[in-house]
Parts: structure tokens; sequence; C-alpha cells
């Protein structure tokens, strides 16, 4: 691409870089300079225990802190299953984990194999033969980047290593330097400040929100109206047939019953998780000009068929209460619930608070709309709508296409990644193996 | 194909080629022939034939395509070679490691060349000071030295990127700083360096560096704080804001109308003496509008006293024209300066401008007075010579009739200006006797009517629709159609009748009264 008689036009110059995205629903990785990552993995897992699955709620992991040098150590005795016939096909006895929580890994135990995985099993390559950019969350902690390169320098054994934050990529995905970055999530929401490619953290905010929108959901679909019972999110997997019904008819089914004693409950509360996610997805929506019953009413029903045959029409008021919960909360639920997380709006109103007043303009002027979360039916309209109530100029960047905004932060490192003025910033093997941990720091700002 | 060229030779008797030594020699030039073998002749005819049948050799050899470019260059037809590239590691001067990371670069280049990338990788002048310049010049009773090193590397750190290094700003038991305590000990700690230190350029350069790092806290933060109270303005005070701003919009507007009417009104009195140019330029212009703008200001604030004309001055003078008697006295002045050339110039002006072509018009007193004081420059084009109004319809019908168009003159010199003006005029003249003629006329029917009623005669009814023409304005429908129709056009509304019927006597008239008319066209 690059050489040193042609002048360079964009700066770029690519070096077979690796960049990996881990998400709370996926893990991402491709090559830098690629517009899509190449792999795109879940980031749950399943996995089954040799032991009888007795204590099946400890996490696999828990006694691998004093061994932290042997991580090998817990796969000889729990078989991961891990991608696309990983927690989707059902197994006796398997659990299903997520190393992620609250947008950080948490458990690291898994990582080395989802990475293995992604990079060896999906994309057939070699890292020990790559640069590779991990991104992070902005509020990550000291040591888990530290522990992060460690993996990353002992295990796959990689030439030059170096950890970006997802604010800045998705910033840099939009092509812009600074930026009001409001990432959604699967768990988490978060709104960044960026300047000059550096997150502001006093202004960084961020809370589980999406989660609050999920139990929302499942509250609804679950709890029984007037109209309907209860509905039970049984997932295909555990259904042995059924038989078509009328709208609103109780389901004819059979349970798997073979399959039911052998189920554990974190499989069953991920795939029910995944039931309530389809509805969401495929039903639910987002008002654009703030809450109204009767405008919500005369917006029509939307049919919804479940795994298990049940099939009903949800009302207008029904599907957009269930994106009101990003914009805002009752005063019911605020009430009973004190440990609320902010609503969007609220996290935008500090996270501007807390930046410079003669930055507000520069932020406001380039907020950018990123996370597979954002793409909720009516979601950038709605945040457009409350954005301009509260602040005079807004302008939104809300890419149209939903790969990028789903892998926003992927597309930032595989830009940065394949920079030519980047490659001075990566820490090498040579510099961890002589200065350590401290390196990470110091270099990743 | 077992058959070669002496095979056919021998059957078709053929004498051999002269060449016949041994096999060996006699291949060669066999193999240059071949090589000779036009394109298009398959192998095997050609053996046969050989290079002696040139209409078959013309018949088959392919229609030649125009030669590809010769993109390598060099003597010789070489079809272009992409470059190679390879895969090769590079040397990254921008780092302080060995990493040797790879890149696809294009084969031949050398390998230790500077990476084109590093040369963007600039620093900035860090300042440090020693401990000794601390205690001597830069103790601060606010600021530790373990503060200040870490606010120093911080800002290195962050290449100066002040909202940054203040995000990041957490110095253990240290007091809160502001952004801008943050700017003013940075930026004083650097001043207080440079101006104690050996300086070796000029002492401009000095003094520019010195700007560059001048920062005035007080000031910073009174802005801010103007930005603060700009941004926590309640939605009434910015609506109470916005109809002060247009009131205060208008205000000016109506002081620009008043000025402007007033100017007028002193330009029309006084002329010249108002001392006020007479081509404005248009008030809503820029240069115009912020000098208005300054003096609103002014009067808004203070008294609003009535401008006072300004003394004539310099300027001025420039956009005045005299009026036309001084003129050529000015000019004969000028003209007249030596006495002799006086002597032969007894009327210069005369001379003058029948020697350049001008032609001097008097300017034209129109009947207002308001406007008589000036008549800028124009095209003569802009002056023809228009109708009045109330009667222009009927007068252009007349200059239509005569194949002129009242509207475009191609030529519009002085001469034929003045005679397009006399021909409107007689046309005016004559639309206007016609109408009093026919007035008259329909009035003396009518009173015959009237006397024949009066007598108990019954008149018939074909009299009174044999009037020439209906009466000018009270017109009926009825009539006007039978004047329609005896023109042969097809009229649907009266007024179009009507000026239909007038066209069939025009023609007629113009043509009888007409004569002195075409004689003041001809003169």
């Amino acid at each position: 691409m690059q050489s040193t008689s042609v002048k360079p036009n964009y700066g770029g110059d690519e070096v077979a870089a690796l960049v990996l995205d881990f998400g709370s629903s996926s893990l991402r990785a491709g090559y830098a300079g690629d517009d899509t990552p190449k792999a795109i993995v879940s980031t749950s897992f399943g996995y089954t225990e040799e032991q009888a699955a007795s204590n099946g709620d400890v996490p696999m992991g828990d006694e691998s802190t004093p061994e932290g040098e042997q991580p090998q150590a817990p796969k000889a005795k729990a078989k991961l299953y891990i991608g696309q016939n990983g927690p989707s096909l059902w197994r006796s006895g398997m659990q299903v984990g997520n190393p992620m929580h609250d947008g950080l890994i948490q458990n690291f135990d898994a990582v080395p194999p989802l990475i293995n995985h992604a990079l060896a099993e999906v994309m057939r390559c070699n890292p020990a033969e790559h640069p590779v950019l991990v991104t992070e969350a902005a509020w990550n902690t000291p040591a888990n980047r530290e522990r992060m390169a460690e993996i990353m320098f002992e295990e796959f054994q990689v030439p030059a290593f170096y950890i970006a934050n997802t604010g800045v990529l998705n910033a840099f995905a939009a092509g812009k330097g600074s930026a009001l970055v409001i990432d959604i999530g699967q768990s988490t929401a978060s709104v960044t400040p960026v300047v000059d490619g550096f997150v502001l953290r006093k202004g960084l905010q961020h809370c589980a929100l999406p989660q609050l929108v999920h139990a929302h959901a499942k509250h609804l679909l679950t709890s029984p109206t007037s109209t309907r019972p209860g509905i039970q999110l049984i997932p295909h997997q555990l259904i042995a047939n059924k038989t078509p019904v009328d709208v609103g008819v109780l389901p004819k089914y059979t349970l798997r019953e073979d399959r039911i004693a052998g189920t554990t409950d974190s499989w069953r509360a991920w795939a029910e998780a995944h039931e309530v996610d389809e509805w969401i997805q495929s039903v639910g929506g987002c008002l654009v000009q703030g809450w109204n019953e009767v405008f919500a009413q005369q917006q029509g029903p939307r049919h919804y068929e479940f795994p298990t045959g049940y099939n009903n029409f949800f009302t207008g008021l029904e599907r957009f209460a269930v994106g009101e919960q990003y914009f805002t909360h009752s005063t019911q639920l605020q009430a009973s619930n004190p440990n609320l997380p902010k609503t969007i709006p609220a996290l935008i109103m500090s996270a501007i608070g807390q930046t410079d007043l003669d930055l507000r303009q520069v932020l406001l002027g380039n907020v950018v709309l990123t996370g597979g979360g954002s793409l909720f039916a009516g979601f950038a309209d709605r945040l457009a709508t409350e954005m301009s109530r509260q602040f005079p100029h807004v302008k939104i960047h809300a890419p149209g296409n939903p790969t990028e905004r789903r892998y926003g932060g992927w597309l930032g490192g595989s830009i940065l990644a394949s920079l030519g003025t980047f490659h001075q910033l990566w820490i090498s093997r040579e510099e961890w193996q002589e200065h350590g941990k401290a390196i990470v720091g110091q270099r990743c700002k | 194909m077992a058959a070669s060229a002496a095979d056919v030779r021998s059957i078709l008797a053929i004498p051999e080629p002269p060449a016949a030594g041994s096999s060996q020699p006699a291949k060669k030039p066999q193999g240059t022939e071949r090589a000779k073998k036009p394109e298009g002749i398959p192998r095997e005819l050609y053996a046969l034939i050989g290079p002696h049948v040139p209409t078959l050799t013309a018949q088959f050899t392919k229609p030649r395509l125009k030669q590809k470019p010769n993109l390598a260059g060099g003597g010789r037809v070489k079809w272009h070679v992409p470059p190679t590239w390879e895969w090769r590691p590079f040397k990254n001067g921008a780092r302080s490691d060995g990493l040797r990371l790879s890149h696809w670069t294009k084969a031949g280049t050398d390998p230790e060349t500077d990476y084109q990338f590093a040369k963007y990788n600039i620093q900035g002048t860090p300042y440090v000071y020693t401990h000794e310049e601390y205690t001597r010049l830069l103790d601060d009773s606010s600021w530790t030295k373990e503060e200040t090193d870490y606010l120093f590397n911080l800002v290195r750190e962050y290449d100066g990127r002040f909202y940054v290094v203040h995000d990041r700003y957490e110095y253990p038991n240290g007091p809160q700083r502001s952004l801008e305590d943050l700017k003013e000990r940075y930026f004083g700690v650097c001043r207080r360096l440079i101006r104690n230190r050996p300086w070796i350029g000029d002492e401009a350069s000095k003094k520019a560096l010195l700007d560059s790092l001048t920062f005035d806290k007080d000031r910073e933060v009174a802005r801010k704080d103007y930005v603060a109270s700009l941004e926590h303005r309640t939605p009434e005070q910015i609506t109470e804001e916005d109809a002060l701003y247009l009131e205060l919009e208008k205000l000016k507007e109506n002081e620009r109308r008043f000025r402007k009417d007033r100017d007028e009104l002193l330009r029309t009195l006084c002329g010249i003496e108002s001392g006020l140019p007479d081509i404005q330029v248009d008030e809503d212009g820029l240069a115009g509008a912020t000098f208005d703008t300054k003096k609103k200001k002014k009067g808004v604030a203070g008294s609003v006293e009535p401008q006072t004309p300004v003394t004539p001055s310099a300027n001025t003078v420039i956009a005045l024209p005299q009026p036309q008697p001084k003129k050529t006295s000015a000019k004969s002045a000028a003209y007249g300066a030596s006495p002799a050339t006086h002597l032969l110039h007894l009327e210069p002006t005369i001379v003058v401008d029948a020697l350049h072509c001008i032609v001097r018009t008097e300017v034209e007193q129109t009947s207002s007075s308001t406007k008589a004081a000036h008549v800028p420059v124009h095209l003569r084009s802009y002056k023809i010579a228009q109708p009045k109004a109330a009667l222009a319809p009927r007068v252009t019908q007349v200059l239509s009739e005569l194949g002129i168009s009242h509207s475009r003159l191609v030529m519009p010199t002085r001469d034929n200006l003045t005679k397009f003006a006399a021909l409107i005029d007689a046309a005016q003249q004559l639309v206007e006797i016609k109408k009093a003629v026919d007035k008259h006329d329909q009035d003396i029917q009518t009173t015959k009517a009237r006397l024949a009623a009066l007598r108990g005669e019954t008149v018939e009814d074909g009299d009174v629709p044999q009037t020439p023409m209906d009466v000018d304005e009270g017109a009926v429908d009825a009539e006007g159609e039978v004047d329609g129709r005896a023109q042969s056009v097809v009229s649907t509304r009266s007024v179009r009748s009507r000026k239909q019927g007038r066209r069939s006597m025009s023609v007629s008239s113009v043509d009888t009264t007409g004569g002195p008319n075409k004689r003041q066209k001809q003169r």
C-alpha cells in the first residue's frame, strides 16, 4: 500500500494488525484496515464441568487467582463451548458464562479461549505474527488492562500490543477527534466526552440502563394482564413439537422432557434473555416526540409469535413503553427503586455539566450515537428531539449503516491501527519485557 | 504434418532452393524464413505455398490494430510491468525500541530509509527547571515544587492539551485546582524562566514568545462567568432579549428612514449648499451599514440630536455636478488661461464641443420642483418619451399601425429621440382630438334623436348603430359588438371590441390628420 516513493494521501500504512473489540454481547475481531470485523463471536460461552454440576453457581474460574501463571488450569476442569455452536446448542449440564460485567472483563479465565477461538479458529491466523489492538471501556481499571496485556504477550506471543478506549475509537470511526460519544450496548449505556482523542474522565457517565429496559420488557411479557396470561419464555431447544394456534389462544406444545433435567439455571436464564431480546428487537420502539399514551395507542399493534407457538398482537402502549425506559422513568418506579440507572438525557446532562464551558459547544456539535442498542426503533430520532429541547445547537452523528453502528468501536480501532503515525505507539514485546506492566499505563493514556 | 516444403516442391516439380548444402545449414534459412511468415496464414499452408504468393498473403493477413502504447519506455516494445511489492519489515525512527513491524513496500527501495511517518512525531519544547532555579525564581506560596513538577509532567505528557491535563489532574493531598489555576501556574513559570534565562535570539522573538505565553487569569475567569451566565439564562430571559433586540432594530430602521428623508429634503431645498452628496450609496450597503450602526448606537446611548449637515469637504465636491452656466464659465476660464487662446476661441465650449462631438443637453425642467436639482448620468434609451398613462393604449395602437414599436428604439440617437417624442406628442393630440370629435358627434346624434322624439317622429333604428364610433366611456356592449363585426374580427369582450372599432377609425383618421405628423418626422 505504501512506499517511500508513493505519497500517502490518507496517512495509512497497514502492518496487518489485528483489532479485538470486547463487548457484552460479542467479541469482534478482524484485520486493521477492513471496514467490518472478520469474526464476530458471542461473548457468552457454554461450559460443562467435569465434576457433577452441584455447585453450578460458582463461576468456573474462582480458584484461579492463586495460580495466575497457569490460566490453563481451569480449562482442564471445564470444557468450553464457544462461538456458533456454543451456548445456543443445548447440552446436558451446560452452564452459560460471560466474562463481561458492567462493560468490563471481570473474569479473565475465559478470555484466552474466546480470543483463541476468534483468531485461530474463525480468522485462521496466528496472533504471534500480528500486532494486536484491544479495546477497553473508558472506565476500565489499570489492573484489568495490564492483565489483558499480559494475556496477549504471554499467551498469544504478540509482537506488539495496544489498548485503546472504545469512546475514543467510536469518535474516530465517526471521523472526529472531539465528540460526545453516546454508546448503548447490551448491558451498559455510556456517555463519553472525548477531546482531541482523549477521554475526559470527569465527564464520563455510564450505567446499566439497557439491563433495566430488558428487565422491564421481561416483566411486561411474563406478568399476566387483563387480556392475556403471563407468557412462558421457553426456548425452542426445549420444545419437542407444537401446533399452530390462533391469536391469543394458549399454546399447544410438548416439552422435551429428556432435556429438562439436564438444563442448568444459567443456560435457562441465557435462553430466556435471548427470547426477550428477540421480542424487543422485533416489536419494541421509541416514540419520537416523547411519551403520549394516546399517540402510542394509535401506532397500532404488532404481531409476534414465541417459540411455544403462542402468538398475540402487542399494542402500541406495550411496545413503546419499552423504549420509553431509555428516556424517562415513571415516578412510582423511581420511588420504589432508589438505585435506578440514570436515563439517557440525565446521563448526557451530567456528562456535559462536568465538562468545561468552552468545550460544551464543541461536544454538542459532535454527538456520536453508537452501539447496537442505539438501533432500537426510533431511538436516534427520539434522542435528537430530547437533545434539541435541552440544548440549542446539537448535531448528532448516527451512522445509518447498522454494521457501522454496532461495531463502531472495532471500526475506530481498525482505522487507528492502520495509520502510519500510530505505529510508534505500539507497546512492543521488548518494551513489555523491559518495563513490565507499568508501560501499559504510560503508553495507553 | 508429414509433408515438408521439400516434399511438396518435389511433387510440384519446383526446383530446390539454391542453398543446398548439408542438412544442418539448410535448416537455418528455413528458420529465418518462418520468422518472416506473415500473420494469419496457417503454418502448414505457409509451408506449402512459401513466401512467393503475395495475393494470398494479403488476403490472409489480419487487419492490424493500432499499436499499444509503450508505457514502460525504452526503445523496444515492452509492455508495462507493474511494480513488484514485497512484505518487508521496516524500522520506525519514531520508536525508541527495535520493534520491526512489516508492511508492503515497493521492491527495490532501500530498506533502511527513514520511515515516512516518523517525521510526524514532533515533540513540543518542554520547559524544565532546576531546583536552584525553582527556589530562586518560581517559588509560590500556593504551589509546592512537587506539584509544579507534576503539572509540568502532565502538560508534557498531554502535549499542552489543558482540558485533558485538567481532567487528569489528581495531585494527592493537593487543593482543588481549576483549569485557570493550572494554566496560570504553567504559563507564569514559563514566562519567568524565559525572562531570566539568557536569550540567544533577538528581542523581538523573545517578546513574541512571551506574548504567546501570556495568560490573564482574571480575564479568563470573567469570560467564563459571562459564558456561564449566558448559558444559564431562563427561557423568559431569552425571549425578552429577543424582543428587545427586535425593538432596537425597529428603532434603528426608523432613524435611518428619518435621516434619509431629512437628507433628501435638505438637498432639495439647498441644492449644493446643503453639502450632501447627491448620489447616495444604498444605506443598507456594507460600508453604510457599519457606519450607520455606529452612529445609531451613539444616538441610542446618548442624546438623539439631529445631525448637523456636514460642511462641504473634498469628497462632496467630487460628486457635485455644477449647474450649466457655471460650468461653461469654469470651462472658459480653464481654456482661457492664456490670453492668446482666449482671443481665438470666443466661444470656447462650442468649438471644443464640436471638436469632440460633445452635445450638451439642457436639464429638463419637470413640473415638480423637488427633483429639479439634479439629473444623474443616464443612458439616453432610458429617457424614451412615454405617452400619458391614460392615453397609452390608444397611442401605442396608433404607433403599431404605423409599424413603430413604442417601447424600443433601435437606434436611440438624440435626433431619433426628439422625433419620437414629437411623434408621441402628435399621436396623443390626435387621439384626444378624435375623442372630442366623437363626443360631439354623439352629442349631436342624441340631441337630434331627442329632437325627433319631441317632434313625435319615429326614428329608424338604423340611425343609432350607424354612429361611426361608440361613446368613449359609456359604450354599450351591443354597439361595440356591432362595430367589431364590422371589422370581421372576432371580439369577445366589450373593451376589446371597442378598441377594434376604434382601430378602423383611427386608420383613416391617421391618414388624413397625420399629415403634419409625417412631415414633422421627415423634417
